[in-house]
């Protein structure tokens, strides 16, 4: 990789990778091996990082092991309701605590040696207590602690850094788009299969951008699905109601875009959600966030820095509310967690259908994602030789609307009538650069 | 969902071998993408699902969650999709895929023209951005339906080895 040995991105003196002015950004942000290092260290190990949803981890003693970064670590639910983050290691010899994905367990015994610890890391005993020096100090030996936990609105985030600020004030005016999508009705959402995961060649970013707000890609990487879509075949010059659809980026982090349908669709070729639920959603939502929802085609979106979402308010044939995640293995290689979400009050039946429907677009072998791919990887490949890294990537579609935000855009942070610029994208690469710059 | 078990009763030989044969020409048909030929195989009301594993505690037992669960409209749209060289990109170039089952059993079913075919499968596929190849195993279990004298395929679930998986799963097993 073209990376000069004084030239670390935490050293201070390292050059631009993101140039807002021009809307370029250098080939290394997207296969380094020092940028990659960089960002383990000074973004995931110091920014809020999704974990699991509550629904996952139901009763007490429940675990789920997910990566924080590039550790693996135990999110459980304790007997009395708490949820703890664990570093997925054994005090003694190191040995994980958990090799499976999901279970349920009163308390955690190392395997190796019969280390025993309480569900929020305390050390119990290590099975040989007699033959330790009589002066051990038992808390100094809990597991390593996650030291930041929160959970909104069922959503748990970690980090590392406990001198982040609260999760809240980190989604800050987000939460009014997140909340449209995953907190509607009073029991919330609930997780209904245990997540699709999958590894793919390209680097985690190239996922959080697209989800975040990548227009331009639909008409010619998804061909295929847009074609084969009845109602879209049957309806020649179905109307996306374009003047409608935004791109919003909020405190240049987290973000979305929010496709429309023509008024006059009939609804019913379509499925929608559940009409059951649309008074609740009214009475827990604002107006404004209601008017989000109304005649909402798609809202696709990603939070700082690698938990996206999708939801086709209305499809013939998947609709669904994906929560996704691209985690960072190396400069060249992400791990997807692919999630259905449903309200906890839909009935059984719209749950099975979801659990069916939601993974034929998106997913391990979603028909839309299939597709995305095989060209994120082949970015990622066309990128490999040190002579491409002399020619930046374009998101220079960003640059004519950039300075010309809707004025009186009924929601939080900066929106713009454009779905089809990439400045969501810009935004996020500039923040981005920000945030591996701040902790040299 | 899928049970994975000895037969304890023995089919006559010829429905067996009706039924070998019938996964040899169904698999061939997959190899050679001759999708239409396939689809021509499926029953109206055929349920394809196919099914990825979580790694839990071994006295948990097996638990498996759906990566693809469709209906016959989904799963014709899924295969027009991979078979039309101008929808995909996927499948374009397409995964050169071969399919190798065996540990055949066959169950005879209440319905007096249907019969259960359960077979490991293996499926070898190598595309532009996995030049070695890699290998998909699973297990399958087939409802076949005589119609017309000939079987057709009115069920698949296929469970397969994997926990993580890798890339795009954009083949039909």
């Amino acid at each position: 990789m073209n990376v000069h040995a004084n030239e670390s991105l935490t050293s201070g003196t390292h050059r631009q990778l993101v140039d807002v002015e021009r809307g370029i950004v250098e080939r290394e942000a997207f296969v380094s091996d020092q940028v990659f290092a960089d960002e383990i260290k000074n973004i995931f190990q110091k920014k809020w990082i999704y974990l699991a949803h509550e629904s996952e981890i139901p009763e007490a003693g429940n675990y789920v092991t997910r990566l924080l970064g590039d550790a693996s670590v135990i999110i459980v639910r304790s007997a009395k309701g708490q949820f703890h983050g664990i570093l997925n290691s054994c005090r003694h010899r190191g040995t994980e605590l958990c090799r499976a994905d999901a279970g349920r367990l009163k308390r955690f015994v190392c395997p190796y040696h019969g280390w025993s610890y309480e569900h929020d890391g305390k050390l119990i005993s290590t099975a040989f207590d007699t033959h330790m020096p009589p002066d051990m100090d038992f808390s100094a030996w809990t597991l390593i602690r996650v030291p930041r936990l929160e959970s909104y609105k069922g959503l748990i985030f970690g980090c590392w850094d406990k001198s982040v600020e609260d999760l809240a004030e980190y989604l800050g005016d987000f939460r009014f788009y997140l909340d449209a999508f995953a907190a509607r009705t009073p029991e919330g959402m609930e997780v209904l299969a245990p997540p699709h995961r999958w590894r793919a060649k390209t680097n985690w970013k190239v996922g959080a951008l697209n989800f975040l707000g990548d227009g331009q890609h639909l008409q010619f990487t998804h061909a295929g699905p847009l074609a084969l879509d009845p109602v879209r075949a049957a309806k020649k010059g179905l109307a996306i109601r374009a003047a409608q659809s935004v791109q919003v980026i909020v405190d240049g982090r987290h973000g979305c875009n929010l496709n429309y349908l023509a008024p006059d669709l009939p609804a019913v070729e379509y499925e929608t959600r559940p009409t059951e639920l649309l008074p609740v959603y009214a009475q827990m939502l604002s107006p404004l966030q209601n008017r989000l929802l109304n005649d909402l085609r798609v809202g696709v979106g990603t939070i700082f820095p690698n938990l996206s979402f999708i939801e086709s308010q209305v499809a013939t044939r998947a609709k669904a509310l994906i929560l996704r995640q691209w985690q960072p293995i190396s400069a060249t290689e992400m791990e997807v967690l692919s999630w259905i979400l449903a309200e906890r009050e839909s009935s059984a039946d719209y749950k099975a259908q979801l659990v069916a429907k939601g993974i034929h677009n998106f997913g391990v072998a979603g028909v839309f994602e299939q597709d995305d791919m095989v060209l994120w990887q082949s970015g990622t490949s066309g990128s490999r030789s040190p002579i491409s890294h002399s020619y930046p990537f374009s998101f220079m579609s960003a640059l004519p609307f950039r300075e010309h935000p809707l004025v009186d855009f009924y929601g939080p942070g900066r929106a713009y009538s454009q779905t089809l610029t990439e400045i969501s994208q810009l935004e996020f690469m500039n923040t981005w650069q920000e945030q591996l710059r701040m902790h040299a | 969902m899928i049970h994975e078990h000895d037969s304890l009763e023995l089919v006559p030989d010829s429905i067996y071998l009706s039924a070998l044969r019938f996964l040899s020409k169904e698999g061939s048909l997959l190899d050679r993408r001759d999708y239409r030929g396939w689809l021509a195989l499926l029953t109206d009301d055929i349920h394809y699902r196919v099914s990825a594993q979580i790694n839990q505690d071994a006295a948990a037992g097996t638990k498996d969650y759906a990566i693809i669960d469709e209906d016959e409209g989904n799963l014709r749209a899924r295969v027009e999709q991979i078979a039309t060289p101008k929808l995909t990109h996927a499948e374009n170039p397409p995964s050169l895929a071969r399919r190798f089952f065996s540990s055949v059993n066959v169950e005879e079913t209440e319905q007096s023209n249907e019969i259960i075919a359960y077979s490991n499968i293996m499926v070898f596929r190598s595309k532009p951005e996995i030049i070695d190849g890699g290998l998909y195993a699973g297990f399958r279990e087939d409802l076949l339906r005589k119609v017309d004298g000939q079987w057709r395929l009115a069920r698949r679930f296929v469970r397969l080895d994997h926990s993580t998986l890798y890339g795009c799963v954009s083949i039909i097993f």
